[in-house]
């Protein structure tokens, strides 16, 4: 366990499936040099196979009892998905515009399928995943040459990619199949919580990226923050299969706002939600219930009074509200270990637990 | 003061009923081998020697393919040949493997034959099989049969690390880019670490462990080729008599790390070289039968082997092939000594009701296992000899 704990909280209600965040990452980290295929950040439709295809089927993680599970390792091919490319040069020859392999899987492959029948009860939603950065990591505990760790200063887990020889137990371990091979140099990578960025004040693409602003980003202790109050003043946001027994550190917030279903005659079912439950219950616990409980009385309240802290925080106001990165903490951090801190390049979201606001920007915002 | 009187004991034990080592293997006397390579005619005045090798079974890997394809493994009897010019010392290995699997530089799920040969640092006292143990470690050279593969970092070099399709490059300039980046990428993956212990260890990146590798196949077989100098930063071999332990490792059936076959540490005599042969090696002679009884007594709550599987799963080292690849020195030394050398065995969280140590203030590991000294010396000798038998046939 690390000293601090960052984490991220996705709001599943507000999520559109636009994919700005995987463009983000895959431009900022995942474009090149063998990392081509990988998604460190993929957004999925459920009910669906997944990325990689099946992973919620494909082992790792803990039992009951703490053991490490066996799993497996996905294919390029078939689970993950080559990316192609297009003959675009052969098109001024008169050539026919085709990809140069077959595809037969993909990321987000089979996007907006969902489930139940349309027009009744048809539905689906929609989910950003990316490394959890585990408390208790299943691919840090599959790793033979403690190639994996976890950060102390916020727990960001990484691989040491000096001491990686590419065995890839790690890619078993892990329930939720975040972390890849990578073929070219025969070594283990994954998310890394953009760590170069929060260093220096900004938060991971992802987030700062997302348009549907769904993405919380802060440490699980700062009492002030929005992350802390999603995730454990108003119980809203949990983690996502919470079974596998890693102790994940990104949170969501169910997806309980969905339409009602229709009847026979195309009538509206008055209180119905499409959403099941029950499906909801496997990927976030019994606690979902709770949640939606909590949702709903707080929209209700705002509805009524105006007021809900709950409801302003989802509404995602303002960045520098959403993301506290605490730079004065990374910078006592670096300096107890002697090292010279990054200065800060954006200090809109450097606040937090150890870090005052500052207060040109309070004097902005009144 | 006790761990004293217990190596005492144990080196007691082995004067009493010790005979000569498993298997040795005799290093030819050579002209000049700086320049061999695998085929050279220099090969032909070396006598084949056969070494067998077993498969690994200590822990269980967390991959269910490997699990599966790796079930029915059988032990491996590999041909090995040596040469020393008093200076170098050379090993060829020819082994039998029905599929050439390469590892793709496209793919997740390929993995490449190989092999590995491992020197000790300290010649008195063996290290643990598995890439060394504190205060012994290990030099293990590596050659894995892959495609190209590249540096995490493409040397510094950032413009040749971005997708040909990213380039603004066409046609011929685009052919011209990726030639570039081609020649950037190394085909012999050939390592070379130091380690005391599995998790330990670390890539040498210096040239203090050169080594000369090659690898071939043909019809069916595999050949692998190592040399090196008997001297060096962190080995001393020059004596002429040191122990010496390898590996391979079958793609065909997703091997790699502790997914593979090795042998026990071997003991290599270098033609012309005096020296005497290590005590370190010898093996002893005792009542298997009786040992079975007293293995069961003693060991079975804790360690699972063959059949006998009464110990929970990961609470100890897995002992159905502890025969074919420990030495009988070690065996009786893991048995009045544990700590002497701790196997990390699994990652500490992945089977946290079981650790198999444990870590005082200074760093030092304890083995869970209790000592096991109070035994008489028949019944020590006994268990050595029966420990000595736990290992799967050779294939056919």
């Amino acid at each position: 366990m690390s000293q601090r704990q960052l984490a991220m909280v996705m709001d599943l209600n507000k999520c559109i499936g636009c994919q700005t965040c995987t463009v983000a990452c895959k431009t900022q980290w995942t474009n090149r040099n063998g990392r081509e295929y990988m998604y460190w950040n993929n957004v999925e439709t459920y009910p669906g196979m997944g990325y990689p295809k099946k992973w919620m089927e494909s082992g790792g993680g803990f039992d009951a009892a703490g053991d490490l599970q066996p799993g497996v390792v996905p294919n390029i091919q078939s689970d993950y998905g080559v990316p192609w490319d297009y003959n675009f040069e052969g098109l001024a020859k008169g050539e026919q515009l085709k990809p140069h392999v077959n595809p037969t899987w993909g990321p987000n492959w089979d996007e907006d399928e969902g489930a139940g029948n349309f027009p009744s009860d048809n539905y689906f939603f929609y989910i950003p995943r990316i490394c959890n950065h585990c408390t208790n990591p299943g691919c840090l505990s599959a790793c033979p040459r403690d190639a994996i760790f976890k950060r102390d200063q916020d727990g960001v887990v990484l691989v040491d990619l000096d001491r990686c020889q590419g065995y890839r137990y790690c890619i078993a371990g892990c329930p939720y199949k975040k972390i890849y091979f990578n073929p070219k140099i025969s070594k283990s990578e994954k998310c890394i919580l953009c760590f170069p960025r929060i260093e220096q004040g900004l938060p991971p693409a992802c987030a700062q990226q997302c348009v549907g602003r769904i993405r919380f980003v802060g440490f699980l202790d700062d009492e002030e923050g929005q992350v802390y109050k999603l995730v454990k003043k108003y119980k809203v946001a949990l983690p996502l299969r919470s079974d596998y027994g890693t102790v994940p550190n990104v949170y969501y917030v169910p997806p309980t706002e969905a339409p009602p279903k229709f009847d026979a005659h195309g009538k509206i079912i008055e209180g119905s939600t499409r959403v099941p439950m029950e499906e909801l219950e496997k990927l976030f616990g019994k606690e979902v219930h709770e949640a939606a409980k909590t949702l709903k009385s707080e929209m209700k309240k705002r509805k009524e009074t105006g007021i809900s802290e709950l409801m302003d925080m989802l509404i995602a106001y303002s960045h520098d509200d959403m993301f506290r990165l605490d730079n004065q903490y990374y910078a006592n951090f670096a300096k107890s270990k002697g090292l010279t801190p990054p200065k800060a390049i954006d200090e809109r979201y450097i606040s937090g637990k150890f870090t005052p606001k500052m207060k040109f920007f309070a004097a902005v915002k009144s | 003061m006790k761990k004293i009187a217990n190596l005492a004991l144990a080196l007691g034990v082995l004067s009493v009923g010790s005979l000569m080592a498993d298997a040795s293997i005799k290093a030819y006397k050579a002209e000049n081998l700086s320049t061999i390579t695998l085929d050279a005619k220099a090969w032909q005045s070396a006598k084949e020697q056969s070494i067998i090798f077993y498969p690994q079974t200590t822990i269980e890997m967390n991959d269910i393919d490997v699990v599966k394809l790796n079930a029915e493994n059988k032990a491996k009897k590999v041909s090995i040949k040596s040469l020393s010019d008093g200076e170098n010392i050379a090993f060829l290995l020819k082994w039998q493997d029905g599929t050439k699997s390469v590892q793709e530089s496209d793919s997740s799920t390929s993995y490449g034959d190989g092999f590995a040969v491992q020197f000790p640092i300290t010649l008195d006292k063996l290290p643990y099989i598995g890439m060394g143990s504190e205060g012994r470690g290990v030099v293990v050279h590596l050659q894995k049969a892959t495609g190209k593969t590249y540096e995490p970092n493409g040397n510094q070099d950032v413009f040749h690390q971005v997708n040909a399709s990213n380039q603004n490059v066409y046609e011929a300039d685009a052919k011209k880019y990726k030639d570039e980046v081609a020649k950037i990428g190394n085909t012999d993956y050939q390592r070379v670490y130091l380690a005391e212990g599995f998790r330990s260890m670390t890539q040498i990146r210096d040239s203090s462990e050169n080594a000369m590798m090659e690898m071939k196949y043909d019809k069916g077989f595999w050949s692998g080729m190592i040399v090196r100098k008997l001297k060096s930063e962190n080995l001393d071999l020059s004596l002429g008599h040191f122990p010496i332990a390898f590996a391979l490792w079958d793609g065909e059936k997703k091997n790699r790390d502790g997914m593979k076959l090795l042998s026990s540490w071997v003991e290599v005599k270098v033609e012309g070289k005096g020296g005497k042969s290590l005590i370190a090696l010898e093996e002893l002679s005792g009542d298997a039968k009786n040992g079975e009884k007293v293995m069961l007594e003693n060991c079975a709550a804790c360690h699972q082997y063959k059949e006998v599987k009464t110990a929970p799963n990961f609470m100890a080292p897995n002992l159905s092939n502890i025969g074919g690849y420990s030495n009988s020195s070690y065996l009786l030394e893991s048995i009045v000594d544990p700590s002497a050398v701790v196997v990390p065995g699994y990652n500490t969280t992945a089977h946290p009701n079981f650790p198999w140590y444990s870590v005082d203030d200074k760093g030092i590991r304890s083995s869970t296992m209790p000592s096991f000294s109070h035994l008489d010396e028949k019944s020590l000798t006994d268990l050595v000899a029966y420990l000595k038998t736990l290992k799967v046939e050779v294939q056919k």
